[in-house]
């Protein structure tokens, strides 16, 4: 008994001491960690840090690793690139003062500010940004973005490790051209069949060796220099030239004409991470604020994963300072996060669908709700190429096939009452593919809703009505998760309702979902997928996203010769009104192909507190409202809750 | 006995094994994989693929793959010998990009204490509810068995049952209403783990269910013992009424209670995903949940080894605890 | 008090196998009014569950534009939505009635409950048994088998085995249920072989079993004659905790993405659980609170039924309460 209650007792200390000290007695004490509140002055109420709730905690926060938007949230805090965006998601000038292409628009030349130091005083030139684009290019580094700077100069070749100059390639290419050639000549000789398939499986396996790629690796298109187009001064102990304070030039030679490209400069990628942090940190340097020493408006003081980043304002920047400290939270938990803003907890949250109701009974609720158009479109995207199978064991092609049923299909949308009753208003509709607030945003659209027109082209399909269809046991594939569910239920009813048509939920795994529509031969006959911009260029929506060669128009099956001419003229244009009208004719010629069923964009939706002034928001920036323009944000310490 | 104890700790070598194995299988034969992270975002090239696999070793045939984790194999992009599971390597996330498993669940923040990891958190909660549910639930147990069929019992039953018939997400949703929002007692926002009082809402809610599972099998258990010869005879002697309880009825009660703590500690530490959720709370069950549906192989593996390892060292400590309590209970061999 | 003591009740045991044990249990049950109250809760529930066709005022599909989050007519919530009297409990996210979901959700939540328990009982108890009466190599066969899948993250298992075979055969089989139920079952009998084990190794050392070894009474009667029965109390604990453990478990699979597949046809048998609708309530807490509250009340009133019925079975079918009050 006496053993047994020695062992229980011990058991409710220890765990006590332990969760109370955080480590009883052996532990070491934990050093003082940087100040994380700022307290409130004498005659305020609250202290000057605006607490945002930033959801999940990013998995990586590495600027030429990261992708994802909570990612992104914290490197664009205490980093800046070489471009940047102003509020109206124009491209202004970053850490470069200037930028010019040379008239094939095949060469792009940044001049870099005078003076331009990291948070901790160190010299940031050219070189830093040299470095960091070379990482993102680097196959070492591995992200998931590395192909966004493909348009540089011998950068996909250094990633792929295949180059068209090297031997081996050369070689096998050769191979292959005798042996296509013999077989050419005479078609029903399997013998010479079998030895092109040979010479093709050799083709592919064809990469450069070891001494080759390190060259192609030296001769990317990346080169800084002083201004005056001398070469920047490698210091002799370090070996690079990371203290050339004149080394303010930096050109990327690209291998086709890219006149957006200085706007993919602005974006993450191209982050300068100091060198010295990423080696000295080893693998593991992004972890710790000591490495991540940036050059953007704020510096990240405090790191606790899970609990909370602390970012205190950089005397060092260039431009406008922050007024204040800023804190993120990870709260994933949207009602928990809902309470904690009711508490006055919280600065800024995001408003769910759910929580609408409830705001809008409440005044005060409804005056700090800030609804503005958002980044993302949703379609309904059908699936093209792959065969599908009818419920009696039968395969057959993808109804998608016949325009008239993709017309149909995307007429017989509801996009309004979908964002009035799914969404709670908290999203607008739209029957275009390039959202409202971005270039390029064209409201003409052949697509509007019209129950009885989507009748009618169902009937003047080859199918001739819903019966025919509903043989083929059509099925709505989607990511199984609660709010899913619920889109995935409304627009199958939708469907039903005005197309007579019904369509069977298939829910999947969310993983398991991405994975099959990877794939061209498993992509789903019906799913619902959206598209957020990287970037606030046509190129990003319409390039990316549709022409045929790419991932996205590829897995579903997607291909419209005519388009992709459109676009690849477009994307070489360097007369901007040109290349706009360009685009607009693209975009229409898409819309009248009808891929996809256009449905929403997605609307950014906030609650901010009254003492938090002067938000200026961009519909890019979903992370947290006014993220583009930290400097115009202030605090007003004396005002308490209303 | 200490040889039985011996020959059962070499023995979670074959069951810590089996169990790589079938979560090997089981894992690899879900389909997606590590890359398949968002249908909606720019997706990792061809290239850079082809890159990936051959430094996590995705190319080589399945077998091969299971034997660089458990053994050793070398890195085709390194060029380095890598050893496995049996020195203790846990294989690189595949997520977090450079970082070990065991970096990421054991590898406190620089300049802290082990407790301050993702596993030392999740010890440090489980521990605490584990407590909380002993705390309450062994005494609500006795008293209810004392007082069978009273006003006393009822109430006992009632709180043992509230805690097991509502989910936790929604056991954590109405506490942080109650005490946050109406009562105002407690901020919603943890400001640090460091304080106390921040553990009392998630290591209740995670508690809770364990609460209500301890104080009906000491109930029952109670029950069971009352009626014995052995507590009739105590009686009988006239022995006071605090030492029949104690030391004859309780001692006896308390044997199946005994044996569900370690599990009940096993599955508290990781069973707290939704837990963490709620209120965000830096512990290891939210990476391992996390890494299933981002197909981060060695996270899901090391996870797995790690419970597995937890959950056998708390079953052996259950039979040795059978031993020492329990004096009928001899082992054989 | 009783004045047997237990070797007489194991000779009685022998010598009048257990003619009356039903019987007299069942009369003991019906005087316990907690029991009957939990059996009339649970049959009710049963009832609804079969009959949620007639039960139902609303198609619980029937999505209602413009009518989302309604909240029930005798509820002022905190938002400006006027209730409908139409429905009783309210509208969900799509206008839909949360009453009838709620009816028709008792369908999975009852099944879910129900038969993986009847699994893991017969599975656990034979399990347990066996190793613990055997003991020896046997003993060690098993409960190293036990080990290894105890060892499992239950999570993880459920989690993988949902992903990995949903879309095959098993996986399609009764919009998969029947999946869910061998995952629910291959981790769960674990819990009870272990219990059971632990009760065999203090039961075979007490007297009325060496009393009942001495008459000669073999091997399969000591265990399932003598053993089990004493064995029961702790077993009934132990399912009336396994399932509402097991209708939350749904609950939560369906939180992290792999619960039972939605349904929109009426025709259908399972449309909806307690679980999902739980979830899609947590969310919408503030706007309507009894989309979280109707189905929480739900399963908390089924879970203390089976307590209280598990309690006075226990009562009832523990051998030496017999002919006792």
């Amino acid at each position: 008994m006496r053993k047994l209650f020695a062992i229980l007792s011990l058991l409710v200390i220890a765990s006590m001491a332990l969760a109370a000290c955080g480590g009883g007695g052996g532990a070491p004490e934990p050093t003082q960690a940087p100040e994380a509140t700022a307290a409130p002055e004498p005659g305020e109420v609250r202290a000057n840090v605006l607490r945002i709730n930033l959801g999940t905690y990013p998995d990586i926060i590495d600027p030429q690793v990261s992708s994802f938007v909570n990612e992104i949230a914290h490197l664009k805090l205490f980093y800046e690139g070489l471009t940047k965006f102003n509020e109206k998601l124009e491209t202004v000038p970053g850490a470069a003062e200037s930028w010019e292409y040379n008239d094939d628009a095949t060469q792009l030349t940044f001049h870099l500010r005078d003076g331009l130091t990291y948070s901790d005083g160190s010299l940031l030139n050219a070189e830093r940004f040299a470095y960091s684009i070379r990482r993102n290019i680097n196959p070492a580094t591995g992200g998931e973005y590395a192909s966004i700077t493909d348009e540089i100069l011998n950068a996909s070749e250094w990633r792929s490790g295949v180059a068209s100059t090297c031997d081996s390639v050369v070689t096998a290419q050769e191979a292959y051209d005798t042996a296509k050639a013999a077989s050419d000549a005479a078609p029903t000789d399997t013998a010479l069949a079998e030895a092109t398939a040979a010479a093709e499986a050799l083709l592919g396996q064809a990469v450069c060796t070891e001494e080759e790629i390190a060259a192609i690796a030296e001769s990317i298109g990346v080169k800084t220099s002083h201004a005056d187009g001398s070469d920047c001064a490698v210091n002799a102990d370090t070996g690079n030239a990371y203290d050339d304070a004149d080394c303010n030039t930096l050109t990327l030679t690209l291998a086709k004409p890219a006149p957006y490209f200085h706007t993919i400069m602005g974006i993450w990628v191209a982050f300068p991470a100091k060198q010295e942090s990423i080696e000295e940190g080893g693998k593991v340097w992004w972890t710790s604020p000591v490495f991540q020493i940036g050059n953007g408006p704020f510096i990240w003081t405090v790191g606790e994963p899970f609990v909370r980043g602390y970012f205190t304002p950089n005397a060092n920047y260039w431009g406008d300072k922050p007024s204040y400290d800023l804190e993120y939270r990870y709260i994933t938990d949207s009602a928990v996060a809902f309470q904690a803003y009711r508490n006055g907890e919280l600065d800024i949250v995001a408003s769910a669908a759910e929580d609408l109701p409830t705001i809008e009974a409440d005044p005060n609720l409804t005056a700090q709700h800030m609804l503005y158009p958002g980044a993302c479109t949703i379609l309904i995207k059908f699936g093209l190429a792959a065969k599908y199978t009818a419920p009696d064991g039968s395969t057959y092609d993808s109804p998608f096939l016949d325009k008239k049923v993709r017309e149909a299909f995307a007429l017989a949308f509801d996009a309004e009452s979908y964002s009035r009753d799914v969404n709670g208003g908290l999203s607008t509709p739209t029957w275009t593919w390039i959202p409202p607030g971005f270039p390029g945003y064209d409201p003409e659209s052949p697509l509007r809703f019209d129950s009885e027109a989507a009748r009618a082209a169902l009937a003047e399909s080859t199918y001739g009505g819903p019966e025919a269809l509903n043989a083929l046991g059509l099925k709505l594939t989607f990511g199984d998760t609660p709010r899913n569910r619920l889109h995935s239920e409304w627009l199958v009813a939708n469907y039903k309702e005005h197309l007579g048509v019904e369509i069977a939920l298939d829910p999947i795994e969310t993983t398991t979902f991405t994975a099959i529509t990877k794939d061209p031969a498993t992509f789903p006959l019906l799913a619902r997928q959206s598209w957020c911009a990287d970037y606030p260029d046509q190129q990003n929506w319409l390039s990316v996203y549709w022409k045929s060669t790419t991932s996205f128009a590829n897995r579903q099956g997607y291909e419209n010769l005519e388009f992709d001419a459109l676009i690849d003229q477009a994307d070489v244009e360097l007369d901007p009104a040109k290349r706009t009208d360009l685009y607009a004719q693209a975009q229409q010629l898409l819309l009248d192909d009808i891929p996809s069923a256009f449905g929403y964009n997605t609307a950014n939706h906030y609650l901010v507190q009254p003492w938090v002034k002067g938000i200026v928001t961009t519909p890019q920036d979903s992370d947290w409202p006014g993220s583009f323009s930290v400097h115009t944000i202030t605090i007003d310490t004396r005002m308490s809750a209303p | 006995m200490v040889a039985y104890f011996l020959r059962r700790i070499l023995w979670l070598i074959p069951v810590l094994f089996t169990v790589s194995l079938i979560t090997f299988i089981i894992m690899r034969s879900a389909p997606g994989g590590p890359w398949d992270t968002d249908a909606e975002r720019r997706q990792v090239d061809a290239a850079t693929l082809k890159s990936l696999e051959a430094y996590y070793g995705l190319d080589k045939p399945m077998w091969r793959q299971f034997v660089a984790y458990v053994f050793v194999d070398k890195n085709s992009v390194t060029r380095e010998w890598v050893c496995g599971l049996i020195c203790g390597n846990l294989g690189p996330s595949y997520r977090q990009h450079g970082r070990t498993v065991q970096s990421i669940l054991f590898d406190p923040p620089p300049k802290e204490s082990f407790w301050q990891s993702r596993f030392g958190y999740s010890l440090r909660l489980g521990l605490t509810a584990l407590s909380f549910a002993v705390i309450f639930g062994i005494p609500i147990g006795v008293v209810a068995a004392l007082k069978q069929n009273t006003l006393w019992d009822y109430i006992g039953l009632f709180i043992a049952t509230s805690g097991i018939s509502v989910p936790s997400f929604v056991l954590a949703i109405f506490l942080i209403i109650i005490f946050g929002s109406w009562l105002g007692w407690i901020d919603i926002i943890v400001d640090s783990w460091r304080e106390i009082k921040y553990w009392i809402m998630p290591a209740m809610v995670l508690g809770f269910g364990t609460m209500a599972f301890t104080a009906r099998l000491t109930r029952s258990a109670m029950l069971e013992v009352m009626r014995q010869d052995y507590v009739r005879t105590a009686r009988a002697k006239g022995l006071a009424e605090r030492v029949v309880v104690f030391r004859h009825m309780l001692k006896n009660a308390l044997i199946p209670v005994v044996t569900i703590l370690g599990p009940a500690l096993a599955a508290l530490v990781t069973g707290s995903f939704i837990i963490e959720t709620m209120f965000s709370f830096p512990g290891m069950g939210g990476a391992y949940v996390q890494a299933i549906r981002q197909r981060d192989y060695s996270m899901i593996m090391g996870t797995t080894v790690i419970y597995a390892l937890l959950v056998a060292v708390a079953n052996l400590s259950v039979d040795l605890a059978y031993v020492l309590i329990d004096p009928r209970i001899r082992l054989e061999e | 008090m009783a004045v047997r003591n237990d070797n007489k009740v194991a000779e009685l045991d022998v010598f009048r196998p257990g003619r009356s044990l039903g019987a007299e249990a069942w009369a003991r049950l019906l005087r316990n009014k907690a029991a009957v109250a939990g059996l009339v809760i649970i049959s009710m529930f049963a009832i609804m569950a079969i009959f949620a066709g007639l039960v139902a005022p609303e198609n619980p599909l029937q999505i209602n534009d413009g009518k989302r989050f309604l909240p029930p007519p005798f509820f002022k919530g905190s938002t400006n939505i006027q209730s409908d009297p139409k429905f009783l409990l309210g509208t969900d996210s799509l206008g839909r009635d949360v009453l009838s979901r709620v009816i028709y959700g008792s369908r999975v939540s009852m099944v879910v409950g129900f038969i993986p328990t009847l699994i893991i009982l017969l599975l656990g108890t034979f399990i347990g048994m066996v190793s613990g009466y055997a003991g020896g190599r046997l003993d060690n066969v098993l409960m190293r088998l036990t080990d290894v899948i105890y060892a499992f993250p239950d999570l993880l298992f459920f989690i993988i085995v949902m992903v990995a075979l949903r879309e095959s055969f098993i996986g399609r089989l009764m919009n998969g249920l029947v999946l869910l139920f061998a995952a629910l079952a291959i981790v769960n009998w674990v819990g009870v072989a272990r219990l059971i084990r632990g009760q065999v190794l203090s039961l075979k050392q007490k007297e009325f079993v060496e009393a009942a070894r001495c008459i000669g009474a073999t091997d399969s009667r000591i265990m399932f004659r003598h053993i089990l029965p004493n064995s029961l109390g702790p077993l009934i604990v132990s399912a009336a905790f396994t399932m509402p453990g097991l209708i939350i478990t749904e609950a939560i699979l369906g939180y992290l993405g792999v619960g039972l597949p939605p349904s929109t046809d009426p025709t259908d048998i399972f449309i909806t659980s307690w679980g999902a609708l739980m979830l899609d309530g947590q969310s919408a807490i503030n706007a309507q609170p009894f989309l979280l509250l109707s189905p929480a009340i739900c399963v908390a009133l089924i879970v203390l039924a089976f307590t209280f019925l598990g309690d006075g079975l226990r009562d009832a079918l523990d051998p030496r309460m017999r002919g006792t009050q």
